[in-house]
């Protein structure tokens, strides 16, 4: 087990340099190197100041998407639940649609967050409830309705957008938030980002014996000792506040929170304790390569990052699909 | 020692009822078989004294305290519960199902590995549930029920998927539990019902049709109608272990 987190510790590494050195002008590890052993060329303050903190972003981002992906995957006990897919994604971005767009006379910060919070997790309700957590879990059931969420918060969205927006520059805000993208953090941006991902870990980590529980199937982990209805109620409340600080800080991102899980559960097995922060790091290491693509691919432009994980992932999401439909 | 106890017990499905006013007490130790035809509400039954499912009219206590006063957690360890179907949604270990069964009250249990040897699970204990088979999935799931020493066990068809062989060795495994506790079990097998219960509870219809001593039920007449045959008994040779009827 060790030896297993401690490669993906390595593997975390190799992504956040190859991100460090992806870009527009592809820099040696040496340059990264001397870098960060201070040197004050022009090049070197640059790579510190722009591109280091935005590597360490996307690990962030991608760590929360991992867990939250995980959690999601353990509530609907469904290798193919994903925030994005069952719209929770597009919830929180509906929240901070509306606190970006709407003068509500509330302080940016928190309004943005608290709408985050809520446009998630009642998206995730709405699923939860139409699919139910009775029974044995309906893939197909769960993901149209996960489907017909999103699209309607799709539409809530760019109606919003179109209705709201004399004001250019937030919507091209929003804009960049609906096709995925990481953003430069400040100094306390980045500490945030980072104190929100060891919160997320840790309250992740509360859950991890009830989502073995309820892994059993709801009755059994029933008769195990859990009250299955009032720790859904507490999980979906926990992946909601995960998303929402996924979203704010990274955009709609397809994708990481199904390839994530799924990974970590392969190489470590189904126990949460272990697959919660081996989630994380996989989600990290993933994003950091795929955020180091997206400044790489087309320079001088960018490319959103919700562009290369859904191109990446979309095929590993209907191999999986092909996989549980056939018996 | 535990006491079940029901009353007015009644629950439906839509317009079906799936139980009607049913009053039943149990008090350890006993073995105790639930029959009755398919659709009686035995499994209903189970699930409500579990407290699984909540009853529409009547109440059900453990040990005189109604069952909504109870927490989960103390639920789970006064309470070993074995629902009929059973399908994790990810491929657990052998070990990994009793540790979760085991950890729903730690302190009075035996250590993890103690408890796989007793069941004969020790070789399997790597093995994931998908490449296990019927039979040992079975002990599986009992070995985790039974691992914190439950005062109190409900147990649903827990034979269904098991050959004639695994079958016995289950209820022989139960009986022994059972001469300390109380254990309530969902059974199709009249004749292992027979043999190894103290006590038996029919139902039909939603409602207890006869509650008897389990040598006193084949002489009621509503055992026969219950089920719509007409039955013929015939006694074990002692060297043998099952009676199979010819013709």
């Amino acid at each position: 087990m060790k030896n297993r987190f401690a490669i993906l510790g390595a593997s975390l590494a190799l992504a956040l340099l190859f991100g460090a050195a992806a870009g527009h002008d592809w820099v040696s590890p040496l340059k990264l190197a001397s870098a960060w052993s201070g040197a004050s060329d022009m090049e070197s303050r640059l790579l510190l100041v722009w591109r280091l903190p935005r590597v360490l972003a996307a690990a962030l981002v991608g760590a929360l998407l991992g867990l939250g992906g995980a959690i999601f995957q353990g509530v609907f006990r469904n290798p193919l639940a994903e925030p994005y897919l069952l719209g929770a994604s597009g919830g929180a971005a509906i929240g901070a649609t509306v606190a970006l767009l709407v003068p509500l006379g509330l302080p940016g910060g928190p309004a943005l967050a608290g709408l985050s919070f809520l446009g998630a997790w009642g998206a995730t309700w709405i699923v939860l409830a139409v699919s139910g957590l009775h029974g044995k879990p309906d893939t197909a059931g769960l993901l149209l309705a996960g489907v017909a969420v999103a699209a309607m918060l799709g539409a809530l969205r760019s109606f919003l957008m179109l209705a709201l927006s004399d004001d250019t520059m937030n919507l091209q805000v929003v804009l960049s938030w609906t096709l995925g993208g990481i953003q430069t953090p400040d100094g306390p941006g980045l500490i945030m980002l980072a104190g929100l991902v060891i919160a997320g870990l840790l309250l992740a980590l509360s859950l991890a014996r009830g989502l073995d529980l309820l892994g059993l199937g709801d009755e059994q982990a029933f008769a195990f000792g859990l009250d299955p209805v009032r720790f859904a109620r507490r999980a979906v409340l926990v992946g909601a506040g995960i998303v929402a600080a996924a979203v704010a800080f990274g955009g709609l991102v397809a994708f990481v929170g199904l390839i994530a899980p799924h990974l970590a559960r392969w190489w470590i097995g189904p126990r949460h304790r272990a697959l919660l922060p081996a989630s994380a790091l996989i989600g990290a290491a993933l994003v950091a390569f795929c955020d180091g693509l997206a400044r790489a691919v087309l320079p001088p432009a960018e490319i959103p990052l919700g562009l290369v994980t859904a191109l990446i992932g979309g095929p590993f999401f209907l191999l999986l699909l092909a996989r549980r439909l056939r018996p | 020692m535990m006491r079940v106890a029901c009353q007015g017990l009644g629950a439906s499905a839509g317009d079906t009822v799936l139980l009607d006013d049913v009053g039943l007490s149990f008090a350890a130790p006993a073995l105790i078989g639930i029959l009755g035809p398919n659709g009686a509400g035995k499994s209903t039954l189970l699930r409500l004294l579990a407290g699984y499912r909540k009853p529409e009219r009547g109440v059900v206590s453990w040990d005189g305290r109604p069952l909504s006063h109870w927490t989960a957690t103390e639920r789970g360890a006064a309470c070993g519960y074995c629902p009929q179907q059973f399908e994790p949604a990810w491929n657990y270990a052998v070990a990994e199902i009793v540790g979760l069964g085991r950890d729903r009250s730690p302190a009075k249990a035996a250590p993890l590995e103690t408890i796989l040897e007793e069941n004969g699970l020790a070789a399997l204990a790597a093995r994931r549930w998908s490449q296990l088979s019927g039979g040992e999935r079975a002990r599986t799931m009992l070995a985790a029920t039974l691992a914190t020493q439950p005062p109190f066990v409900l147990a649903d068809e827990p034979g269904a998927s098991l050959d004639m062989r695994h079958r016995l060795a289950l209820l022989e495994r139960l009986e022994a539990y059972a001469t300390s506790a109380l254990v309530i079990v969902v059974m199709h097998d009249l004749d292992l019902a027979l043999r190894f219960c103290d006590r038996l509870v029919l139902l039909d219809h939603g409602r207890v049709a006869a509650d008897r001593a389990a040598d006193a039920m084949l002489d009621d007449p509503a055992f026969a109608a219950a089920f719509g045959l007409r039955l013929q008994a015939e006694p074990r040779r002692p060297d043998r272990d099952w009676v199979i009827g010819l013709g």
